[in-house]
This record gives structure tokens, sequence and C-alpha cells, in this order.
């Protein structure tokens, strides 16, 4: 299944950067990428891979048949641009659906970079044998992510009024977003 | 005294062949096939339009359009007497294509296909073993598309998905991974998929070259 990584793009600033699943080797680099996200970003992080040592722990207990991180890294100096989780379930009730979540470094946004990383999930999730995808984004947070994957065919599921909350109080909604991976030629 | 016209035997019409028995009965694997040896066949009937798929190749002219171009690469899968129940076609991409730009250096899979009367006999893999089975291919970067709407997803009882999976499984045997682009055939569905194969004495410089053009940057 990841025989065809590192998958290579190329930015439209013309940065060659490479999307490989995670390995425990890249855990001060994925460090320095997570204390680069802004604070108020932070907050919104569900599983705190901002703290070194939950962070530490996840890396040694990698299990890719349960959550498959994949990064992106720019080539020339191996920095971590981006990092995508595909969160799988080994209960059979639904282990034909897969959650998804990304976040790319601030100073590497505009680029597509999450738009690539999403649609080689997509394919990833295909070649799985998976049927559904399904990401959460918050809103008024992660707009760019709800319009890179509404690109990709995802569509908007439902909206959890007020799900969040943010580092000042706020309310904000989950918005859930599906796509669907096993077409027939009937849905054509 | 007169010479003699030489000879051409029924091998330098088909180029290599290989023999083998399927469940559909004996099938010949024919290599490089000549034109003069495509006037003579004719296409299965499991090749051809049908209500929600068409076959790429409908005709035995196209046959000879690709084999009459330059380095143009025609195998058949021929059962007997010489009914085209398969083929792989290969040639240079087309001059409007965004590869041409690289030159000779990329060389594209244009189609393999199988005739629905013939299918579960490996035959789309016999016949890209016998086309890649070429030293020609070591100087090459080669490439094949794959878009969805022309899978026989009907006939394979396959959704797009499962197909998409098993044209990279087919083609990973002969050294092909999947590599991304922006190329808006391909990225218009998921399923879509661009594999390589890069040939062993094609230079780091090229390979480069061709990364960025699968993202619109033109070599300078």
């Amino acid at each position: 299944m990841f025989k065809d990584y590192p998958k290579a793009i190329v930015t439209k600033d013309g940065e060659s950067v490479l999307l490989r699943p995670v390995k425990p080797e890249d855990e001060k680099a994925l460090n320095e990428f997570f204390s680069e996200i802004p604070d108020d970003e932070q907050w919104f992080l569900r599983e705190k891979l901002d703290d070194p040592e939950v962070l530490h722990d996840c890396l040694q207990k990698l299990n890719y048949r349960r959550t498959l991180p994949i990064v992106a890294v720019r080539e020339k100096d191996g920095k971590i641009i981006a990092n995508l989780r595909l969160h799988l379930s080994m209960a059979r009730c639904i282990e034909h659906v897969a959650h998804l979540r990304v976040m790319v470094h601030p100073d590497f946004r505009s680029l597509k970079i999450g738009s690539w990383m999403i649609l080689d999930c997509v394919k990833t999730a295909m070649d799985m044998g998976l049927e559904k995808l399904f990401a959460e984004f918050i809103a008024g947070v992660e707009d760019a992510a709800i319009g890179a994957a509404l690109k990709l065919d995802f569509r908007h599921e439902g909206v959890l009024k007020d799900y969040i909350k943010d580092k000042h109080g706020g309310y904000r909604d989950l918005i859930i977003m599906s796509r669907d991976l096993q077409s027939k030629w009937s849905d054509f | 005294m007169k010479s003699e016209a030489p000879l051409i035997t029924y091998q330098d019409l088909v180029g290599p062949t290989d023999r083998i028995e399927t469940h559909c009965g004996p099938i010949t694997i024919c290599g490089s096939c000549q034109p003069a040896f495509l006037r003579n066949s004719k296409l299965d009937a499991g090749l051809g339009h049908f209500s929600h798929y068409s076959s790429i190749i409908q005709k035995l002219e196209a046959f000879e359009t690709y084999a009459s171009q330059k380095d143009g690469k025609v195998t058949l899968a021929i059962a007997d007497p010489n009914v085209v129940v398969g083929y792989c076609v290969g040639s240079y991409p087309d001059p409007t294509d965004r590869w041409a730009a690289l030159g000779d250096l990329m060389y594209e899979l244009a189609a393999v296909e199988v005739s629905r009367n013939y299918r579960g006999c490996k035959l789309g893999e016999k016949l890209l073993a016998m086309t890649m089975n070429d030293d020609f291919f070591e100087d090459k970067i080669a490439y094949m598309c794959g878009y969805s709407w022309h899978w026989d997803l009907e006939g394979k009882e396959l959704s797009a998905a499962q197909y998409r999976s098993m044209m990279k499984q087919l083609y990973s045997k002969f050294g092909f991974r999947e590599v991304y682009t922006n190329e808006p055939n391909i990225t218009l569905r998921a399923e879509n998929i661009m594999m390589i194969r890069v040939g062993s004495r094609v230079l780091a410089e090229d390979q480069m070259k061709f990364r960025h053009l699968r993202f619109g940057m033109k070599p300078k």
C-alpha cells in the first residue's frame, strides 16, 4: 500500500514537496511543526500533538492500521509543512469508513498542499477498499480546508451547532463532510 | 543474375511471440506487430461499442497507425484464426500533450485492453510483459494515464476505485508507480491515475524536469 511513497508534488512557487507516512524519526521535525502552529489553532488540536510527550508516545505506538499519519516534507531541507491523519476503526461495524484531519503550517498555506494531501488521502482510502471518508472542520477556522474538500467532491453531511469552544470562550460550529469512495458505473 | 527478394516470415510480421493455454483456448501474444499482419486479422466481438462502455480501439486501422509511427508498439493477443482479443499499444506522446515538451524521453502506453469474451486469462499482464520486455524502455519514462470514463466498470462489475486498484496492481508488476500531476484530465476524478516507470538510464536531471512538468512548469 505504501510502495508508491514518497509521492512528489511541486507547489506553484516551484518548491518540491514529498508526501509520505510518518516515521518515528520524524519526532524532532514534527515537534517543530506543531510548535509553529499559532496558539489559537493549537487550541483546537484533538490529540494534543503539540505536547512533546504526547507526540513521542504517539510515534512510539505507530500502527498504520489504526491511524495513518502522512506528512508533507519540503524536499530541500526536510521541514515538515503539513500533517494529515487518517483515522481507521477496528470495529467491524464502522471499518468501512475513516476520518481525516489535516493541518498545514501557516507559512505554507495558499499553496494547495492541503488539497494535495486530502486528494492523496482519498486515493489511499480507495486503495484500502474503504467506502466512505469523513472530515470534520471548524467553521470560521478551517474554511480553506472546507473549500478544498468541496473541490474534491466532499459534501456537507451535517453541522453540530456550537460543538466547539474556542480559546476565548466563543462557540463555533463543527462542519461534518463526507465523500463516497466506491462509485459504480451508474453513478457517473 | 537477378537476386531474390528476401523472404518475409511470420516472425517478421508479428515480432516475438508467446503461445499460452487459457480457459478460453490457446492464445498467441505477438509483440511488435507490423501493419501487413494486421490486414489479415479481425477484432473479436468483445472489443467494440457497448451500452456503457466503448473500447478505445474499435478498428484494426488504429493498430496500423500505431505500428507505423516512429517506435510505435503494438502487442496483440491473438486467438485462432487471427482474431485480436486483446492489445497493448504505445507511442511517443501526441505533440499537443503536455508530456511532449520532454521529447523522446517520454513514451506513453496508450492502452491495454482485453475483449469482454477473454477476460480472466491474465492477458493484460501477458500483453504488458511482452511490451515492456525491451531495453528501449531503459532510456524512457514510460507512462500510462488511466481515465475512469474509459473503464468497463459494468463489464467487470467493479467500482471505479476497485478498477483503479486493479490497474495499480497490474502496472506495478512492471515497475510502474503512481505519481501526482495537475494535468486537468487526470485531476478531474480522484479515481484517475497516472503511473510511470523510470528507465534505469534516465538522468536524475530529466526526472526532475518531468516532476516539474507534471505540475505545469515547462523545462527551460
